[in-house]
């Protein structure tokens, strides 16, 4: 059985945002309903000042600490569906627990004061109990997985864009873009990905492009310590992610 | 007892009804209006700060409930004898405190009928929401089951004993696992604390106190004169003094969690507590007029003795400790998790009108609740023998 996951390379990456405006038109996102986002780190100072640009979609957890928190069996591990945390809408109460629990963040509660205006939930009032309803929409909705435009009242995150990595043909190992055979069949950030920063397969499979990777370039996962176990990797300089510093406190060391 | 001596069955309860109805109907009016009208983006939460004041609100009330829940069981467990003139009004003000609060988490959820169904149906036992679901049904229906016997005269049958004692464990089960729902949470280290419950028992009794306290001088027109001779000899001897002691408990915990804290290296905890906590003036105002007045005050042997001292202290602490749960919930999320330099600085947040008129909806709701109960019920009662013992001897434990 499939377990799909994602490596990204930092050493590529230009943040060019391209993944998280991709994700934004696949999945129908609201203004900072950003399931994928590209985190902008500054640590450090002249002459020694980093900037670094973190991709960061769902982890899609081995051990999510999202599922064990739902009250409700809302969110939930799909082993079946290569190990993708999804919420299904038809059950999340909108406690709001989940993201509580995630630590990285990554989850959505979008009935919330807009990010910008006009509020597209206003310009686009929902329709058919969508939140909202813009007048593009990916056909592909299926709430019990948190696909499509969400109702109001519930959480969302990214899910691996399973509406296409499921329709892949059997024994899909490397969703190369540049494959013709799968390119339809690849999430959207990684598609999108001018770089070529991003991977995404099978870790399952021995011989995995994802897994030869990690296993080359020293794949590491983030906030390791927390123990949830991300099914993303990151390689190259930069995956280390700095401590919390507010913009007036600068490390003066 | 006489009952003629309860102040609110009187006008003063028509009037305190009135108001507390009045007060009920528009705030739940401005609420359901922007909650239907916006929806939760009436809330100033945000996805980075998903938990506000109508949290801390509900786990205000839930954990005052457990508080008096808890005070109900020192005589009705332990045998605390001279708590009796106060038990069953504790058992009452902890069911409708409780009700109260849910009334407020209701509202504050995105789908609050699809709970009813999805939390039983799925079983999510992992869940520590799930259990503070079962828990807190547990500890409402023992509540209801212990006050129909106390009501009905039963103090020390069998039955009343043994659902004394499920009451209490509900009451420890319930609120330890409402601590555990934060203090299980290590993403969070604020909160990430295994000793969170006792911290929510000790200060949810204090509270529960505070409640406890007000609420028996309301009904009799804040004069110990009108009180019984034995919740007279309560007020004027152990209670205070445990109430003084609750309060020190509470700074010491506060102190305890502040001075590990600040000590931290990590951002997480240490600028929650210096860059928030000790940035706000509410803050300051909570904790030294709120909690350590309060306590300077009751350590003072005959002001803690005074009818007036021990109301405003009373109202002190439930003010101090509103402040104090605001605070926690806050506190544990105003460091932006995993956000980058996107989030430069700690998230702010200030409630919205409508999270301020879900927290009237709570507390206009229980003092509706808490006229209506002094009205209609006799909430002085106390077993005989102890009604009728000497009035000036305070009664002995066991």
């Amino acid at each position: 059985m499939a377990k799909w996951g994602m490596v990204i390379d930092l050493d590529k990456c230009t943040g060019c945002q391209a993944c998280t405006t991709a994700c934004a038109m696949e999945n129908n996102t609201l203004p900072g309903e950003s399931w994928q986002d590209v985190l902008f780190y500054h640590e450090g100072e002249y002459p020694s000042g980093q900037m670094k640009w973190l991709p960061r979609p769902c982890m899609q957890c081995e051990k999510p600490s999202c599922v064990y928190v739902c009250p409700t069996r809302a969110t939930y591990k799909d082993e079946n569906a290569g190990g993708i945390v999804f919420v299904d809408w038809n059950k999340c109460i909108g406690c709001k627990y989940c993201m509580i629990a995630c630590p990285y963040g990554v989850r959505f509660y979008a009935d919330e004061k807009p990010l910008i205006e006009p509020d597209m939930r206003e310009v686009y009032p929902g329709q058919n109990k969508q939140l909202w309803s813009p007048p593009y929409q990916n056909p592909d909705e299926d709430w019990r997985r948190g696909i499509g435009i969400q109702p109001p009242g519930v959480v969302s995150k990214c899910t691996f864009c399973y509406h296409k990595v499921s329709k892949a043909p059997a024994g899909t190992v490397d969703f190369d873009e540049d494959n013709p055979a799968v390119k339809e069949y690849v999430p959207a950030c990684v598609r999108t990905c001018a770089p070529k920063a991003r991977y995404f397969g099978d870790l399952d499979a021995p011989d995995s492009q994802v897994n030869q990777l990690i296993g080359d370039k020293h794949g590491v996962r983030l906030k390791d310590h927390t123990g949830n176990k991300p099914q993303v990797y990151y390689l190259g300089a930069g995956a280390g992610v700095p401590a919390f510093t507010p913009a007036d406190k600068g490390d003066k060391s | 007892m006489n009952n003629n001596s309860n102040l609110l069955k009187g006008g003063m309860g028509v009037v305190l009804l009135i108001l507390s109805a009045v007060i009920l109907v528009v705030s739940l009016f401005v609420a359901l209006t922007n909650l239907g009208s916006q929806g939760h983006a009436s809330f100033n939460t945000s996805s980075t700060l998903p938990w506000g004041q109508p949290i801390a609100t509900y786990l205000y009330f839930a954990l005052a409930s457990s508080g008096l829940g808890l005070l109900a069981s020192l005589p009705l467990v332990f045998g605390f004898k001279q708590y009796y003139p106060v038990a069953k009004r504790c058992v009452f003000l902890a069911f409708v405190i409780l009700i109260s609060g849910m009334a407020v988490l209701a509202l504050e959820l995105g789908n609050v009928f699809r709970m009813l169904w999805a939390i039983p149906l799925n079983l999510q036992v992992q869940s520590a929401m799930f259990w503070m679901g079962v828990f807190y049904a547990l500890d409402l229906l023992f509540l209801l089951w212990k006050f129909s016997k106390l009501d009905a005269g039963e103090w020390d049958s069998k039955t009343s004993k043994q659902v004394g004692i499920a009451s209490f464990i509900g009451v420890l089960l319930a609120s330890g696992n409402l601590a555990l729902i934060f203090g299980m949470m290590s993403m969070r280290p604020f909160w990430f604390d295994g000793l969170l419950p006792i911290y929510f028992y000790f200060t949810g009794v204090t509270s529960g106190m505070a409640a406890l306290v007000f609420f028996v001088y309301l009904a009799h027109g804040f004069s110990r004169d009108r009180m019984h001779p034995t919740l007279q000899s309560l007020l004027s001897g152990a209670l205070p003094k445990m109430f003084a002691a609750l309060i020190g408990g509470t700074l010491l915990f506060i102190a305890a969690r502040a001075i590990t804290g600040v000590y931290s290296n990590n951002p997480e905890i240490h600028l929650v507590w210096s860059d928030y906590l000790f940035a706000s003036s509410l803050y300051h105002l909570s904790l030294w007029v709120g909690l350590l007045l309060p306590f300077l005050l009751m350590l003072n042997g005959n002001f803690r003795n005074q009818a007036g001292v021990q109301l405003l202290v009373s109202v002190l602490v439930f003010l101090g400790l509103f402040a104090e749960r605001f605070y926690f919930v806050v506190g544990g999320q105003v460091v932006p998790l995993f956000k980058g330099t996107w989030y430069p600085d700690m998230i702010a947040y200030t409630p919205s009108l409508t999270e301020w008129a879900l927290t009237f909806v709570g507390w206009s709701l229980a003092l509706l609740l808490i006229v209506l109960g002094e009205r209609f019920l006799n909430l002085s009662a106390m077993p005989d023998g102890v009604a009728e013992s000497t009035s000036a001897r305070p009664l002995a434990a066991g």
